[in-house]
């Protein structure tokens, strides 16, 4: 909201200017990352384990491999979860909402652990398009249809693919404001060049129902995307239901997708 | 109660004591200035004779002073003003009501060694700057719209919010830590535009004090600092008017008086017209948008009788923001302040004040499914009754302070049948703020002056409300029903306040200062500037006081007649009951808020320079702060210390003006300062196929320097007949620097998988003009 008023502000009265400038910051030792997944289809289901490398190194993440990785569920069965990739861990199974998973890793001699537990699916009722015209600007915007349910809190994520490729924005939503209601929830759009949505793109749509400490991490990370250091909040860590000081997440959470082409 | 027993209690033996002093009269009166008849705040009146004794002018003008019976010979001065000397011989009370003539009629601008007062060496009071609305004038700011502000940014210890952003820092303190009262009345959001003009229009305003520490007794309720600013009270000898058209905005003032010389009446407009070009886009989507802001200040003066005086003033203020079919946003202040000074006796001057304040936005979403309308509320009751007692070396103040404060965080209404955000409304807060306070200034010799006194802040959290307790995660574990009118929770804090100066001669001193300062209203906010959706919380069940302790400690040195001045001064301030959010706090219509927050302490301390010159053809100064400001909380950083956004190692400021002649003024303003605290990456990897930052220390990077030159020209026009006008020609950032407002880190759009730096700068070279007159 702040933004967009800023943004009129300086778009009629002033010239921003950007330029890539030199930072003086320290490269940290490698830490470990993990990032865990238990969805509703049956699949591989997928734990990646990498470390972090420094701010000025390249973007090729160490995976880490030689982990011993399974998962409880709250019905007392183990899953063993076995490197199929460098880094990569997997078990084909279909996860049941209302279960609560637990997952271990066990690597380089230092265990961690992670909680969640899957929520009821709310159906995704269908996607579309909606047009958003901003200062004589018509642009197209994909949304989600979703009935929410009014008795239980909840949370969702969804993954926007434009012709097949992720879209790096993150889409993450709560009912604490709209419980109860039909939402319409809008994707916003910025490809990789600032191009809008056009006709005839290929538009899919996958939609996670969360628990509340994986809506606190996206909700986090997304409160530090695109704003930087001495705009909005304080750049920290998102918190994760991680233990031992891993970073990333492990998710239990429900899958539906739907495609379509835009009109 | 039995403090306040004791305090009543010392209050009857001071008064006591000065009772049983020998043979001695008053003379008392009221200083004004004789073209206008507006009273002169801080003048001074010196008494020679067979002893020697000096007062100041309090806040309405009015001073007296006590002396054994015999000839004396008065001189009372004023910076910029005439001289008045006079023989009395003090025989019995003395009435002595004087106007001063500017200094700007005669001649040459002349200004007499009399004029030049020592009294920020010699006062015990630390930490004042008060800002001379004539040097304002002239100072350069951004698109011309000259700004009280902006302008006390540029001395040491007041730190700016961000380039052309008139939210401010003292000596570490946060935005929200700066009492900012307009006659008296709490203004909550103090800036127009997100922070880019302040609700100050400099048309309208008389007097604007700063305490940066030291703070006196009458005045709390805020950690950091005490801004004080007095609109004018209107001219009450004649009709005038005086405007100005700028590049934003445009102003007007009419003053004059309402039965002359008994009382005036003052009433200034200002309003941008950005929009105005809006709506002459062709595109409808545009001139169908709002952007303005109007500020309105009114005051009227009526003396009763000799004894009594009446003000009744007011002030209006409304930013509108909105696109077509999309949004609507609107905030606004409003105060209103009816006071009577009376004078009980010579010695004894009363002020009481009625004073009603609020601030509110709305914010309306007109999107076909996100339909609705939000607004909040802060308003204010205030009652004051402040009493100065004026004796031989003695000047007493004490008073008492209610301030029913009442809260309405967000009231959302759904405003579509098939909005998808439903209608809430966050219960409101109720408190009470009480304060009783007495201070002496005292004049232990001709050295030694000091400044002490005690101020007992209460603080009540009222029903009705649901109080709920959390644990460390933020869980409810219990909530508590308080029924309306019912106190929940209640604080009491002692907030010593003393100060000292030692006099080696009339032109050097030593000063020391310490104070304690309590904070019971809060801003919550996780963005840098001010927003005009901020929070505000009360103390409660979860949010304790904040607390400050200040000491500071300082040399005062003025040469050449008065015409230099230099100051140095410490500062160690250590604050208790800071607060911080948790990672993804959820701060807007959230009925939990206080389980979103975090805890901590925090520690500031600096050295401030400061020389000035004062009179003369080339005038100005150069301040420099050296300084650390730290925050300390147990859930963030490992528990350790961190450095504050606002921490910037070095401040410099520069300010010249330059009178060439009677027709043009030159003037320039520079700053330099260190980057604020920021925390940078220390590592990154992937998530869901995104890149993410690792961070490990908090505020361990630094932005880029901030460095800015601003220049401005004012060329008076000839005066014909009543009519005399002016042109003020400006240009911010001459030097077309690109100073960071923010950095985002991104994939290196050259070689894809490495990671840059990539900065925003708002403001290029700005040049602007403006036109003003008065007649």
């Amino acid at each position: 909201m702040k933004n967009i008023i800023l943004y009129i502000f300086l778009g009629l009265i002033f010239t921003s200017c950007k330029k890539i400038i030199d930072v003086d910051t320290n490269n940290a030792a490698p830490q470990i990352v993990i990032e865990g997944n238990i969805s509703n289809r049956l699949i591989a289901q997928q734990i990646r384990i990498s470390k972090t490398v420094g701010y000025d190194d390249l973007s090729n993440y160490p995976a880490v491999r030689g982990a011993k990785v399974t998962v409880n569920d709250s019905r007392g069965n183990t899953y063993n979860f076995t490197e199929s990739l460098p880094g990569l861990y997997v078990f084909a199974m279909r996860g049941i909402p209302g279960i609560t998973y637990t997952l271990q890793v066990d690597v380089d001699g230092k265990s961690y652990s992670a909680i969640s537990k899957m929520p009821a699916v709310v159906p995704l009722d269908s996607i579309g398009v909606v047009k958003n015209t901003f200062f004589g600007n018509e642009n197209i915007n994909v949304a989600a249809y979703v009935s929410d349910p009014v008795n239980v809190e909840n949370f969702y994520r969804f993954n926007l693919y434009v012709n097949d490729n992720l879209s790096d924005r993150i889409y993450v939503n709560n009912d604490r404001l709209t419980n109860g209601n039909k939402l319409r929830l809008q994707l916003f759009y910025d490809g990789p060049n600032d191009e809008d949505l056009k006709k005839g793109d290929k538009v899919a749509v996958d939609m996670e129902c969360i628990d509340s400490n994986i809506f606190d991490y996206w909700y986090a990370l997304n409160q530090q995307t695109g704003r930087g250091p001495n705009q909005g909040t304080t750049p920290a860590n998102p918190t994760s239901n991680l233990s031992n000081g891993a970073l990333g997440y492990f998710s239990a959470h429900t899958y539906q997708r739907l495609a379509i082409t835009v009109p | 109660m039995r403090i306040k027993l004791y305090l009543l209690f010392s209050l009857f033996i001071f008064v006591n004591q000065f009772a049983f002093a020998q043979r001695k009269f008053n003379i008392s009166g009221t200083i004004r200035d004789a073209a206008t008849g507006e009273t002169l705040i801080g003048a001074t009146v010196k008494l020679s004779g067979k002893t020697t004794a000096g007062t100041l002018t309090n806040n309405y003008g009015y001073f007296a002073l006590t002396q054994p019976e015999g000839e004396y010979e008065v001189i009372i001065s004023y910076a910029g003003y005439q001289s008045i000397l006079k023989t009395i011989s003090l025989t019995k009370d003395t009435k002595l009501n004087e106007e001063l003539k500017s200094a700007n009629d005669l001649a040459e601008v002349t200004v007499s060694a009399a004029n030049r007062k020592n009294e920020n060496v010699k006062s015990a009071q630390m930490g004042l700057e008060r800002i001379d609305m004539k040097s304002l004038n002239s100072i350069p700011v951004l698109l011309g719209e000259k700004d009280v502000l902006k302008t006390i940014q540029l001395l040491p210890g007041v730190k700016s919010g961000g380039e052309g952003n008139t939210g401010f820092y003292v000596r570490g303190g946060a935005a929200d830590q700066n009492l900012i009262i307009l006659d008296e009345a709490v203004v909550y959001n103090s800036s127009h535009l997100l922070g880019f003009f302040s609700t100050f229009n400099a048309d309208a305003i008389k007097d604007v004090s700063l305490y940066k520490g030291g703070m006196p007794a009458q005045y709390g309720g805020r950690l950091s600092s005490v801004l004080d600013v007095k609109m004018d009270d209107g001219n009450n000898k004649e009709f005038k008017f005086q405007g100005g058209i700028g590049l934003i905005a445009s102003r007007l003032k009419a003053e004059g008086p309402i039965v002359k010389d008994k009382g005036s009446f003052m009433v200034s407009f200002r309003r941008t017209y950005i929009d105005l070009f809006l709506r002459a886009s062709p595109d409808s989507a545009i001139n169908g948008s709002t952007l303005n802001f109007y500020d309105i200040n009114a005051k009227a003066n009526y003396k009763i009788d000799d004894k009594n005086t009446i003000y009744l003033s007011g002030y209006f203020g409304k930013d509108n923001i909105g696109v077509k079919d999309l949004f609507e946003n609107n905030w606004g202040n409003v105060t209103t302040t009816l006071r009577l000074n009376h004078i009980f006796s010579d010695r004894l001057f009363s002020n009481t004040s009625l004073i009603y304040n609020n601030y509110n936005y709305t914010v309306r979403l007109l999107n076909d499914v996100t339909n609705f309308k939000a607004t909040s509320l802060v308003r204010d009751f205030n009652f004051k009754q402040d009493f100065q007692y004026f004796s031989n070396k003695h000047l007493l103040r004490f008073g008492l302070n209610a301030t029913h404060h009442r809260i309405s965080p967000i009231d959302i209404e759904s405003t579509a049948a098939q909005s998808q955000v439903n209608s809430l409304k966050q219960e409101k807060r109720y408190g009470l703020e009480t304060a009783l306070y007495v201070s002496d200034e005292w004049a232990v010799s001709e050295k030694l002056n000091f400044l002490y006194g005690l101020r007992l802040a209460a603080f009540s959290l009222l029903g009705p409300g649901n109080f709920s307790n959390y644990d460390t995660k933020g869980n409810i574990l219990n909530t508590e029903n308080i029924a309306s009118g019912k106190f929940y929770k209640n604080y009491l804090n002692l907030e010593p306040r003393f100060s000292l100066s030692y006099l080696f001669n009339d032109e050097n001193s030593v000063k020391a200062s310490y104070n304690r300062n309590t904070q019971n209203i809060h801003i919550l906010t996780n963005a840098t500037s001010s927003s005009p959706t901020d929070q505000y919380v009360l103390s409660s069940n979860n949010i304790k006081p904040e607390i400050a302790d200040q000491f500071s400690m300082g040399y005062f040195k003025n040469f050449e007649e008065n015409n230099y001045e230099f100051s140095g001064e410490i500062y160690y301030k250590w604050m208790q009951n800071q607060i911080d959010y948790k990672n993804a706090a959820q701060l807007l219509a959230n009925s939990n808020i206080e389980s979103e927050l975090l805890y901590g302490t925090g520690r500031a301390y600096g050295l401030e320079l400061f020389f000035k010159k004062k009179f003369g053809k080339l005038n100005g100064w150069v301040g420099y702060t050296l300084s650390r400001t730290e925050r300390k909380f147990a859930e963030l950083n490992n528990g350790n210390y961190f450095p504050a956004r606002q921490d910037r190692t070095h401040d410099v400021s520069l300010v010249g003006i330059y009178n060439m002649n009677k027709r043009w003024t030159f003037s320039s303003s520079f700053i330099y300062s260190t980057g604020n605290a920021v925390t940078f990456p220390a590592g990154k990897y992937t998530v869901n196929g995104q890149t993410v930052y690792y961070y490990t220390e908090r505020n361990a990077g630094r932005m880029p320097y901030n460095m800015r030159l601003d220049v401005s020209a004012t060329l008076e026009g000839k005066k014909t007949g009543r009519f005399q006008s002016s042109w003020n020609f400006g240009i911010y950032n001459v030097l077309a620097r690109k100073n960071p407002y923010s950095i985002e880190f991104i994939n290196d759009p050259n070689n894809p998988g490495r990671t840059v730096a990539e900065q925003t700068s708002l403001f290029g070279l700005i040049p602007s003009v403006t036109w003003n007159f008065k007649f």
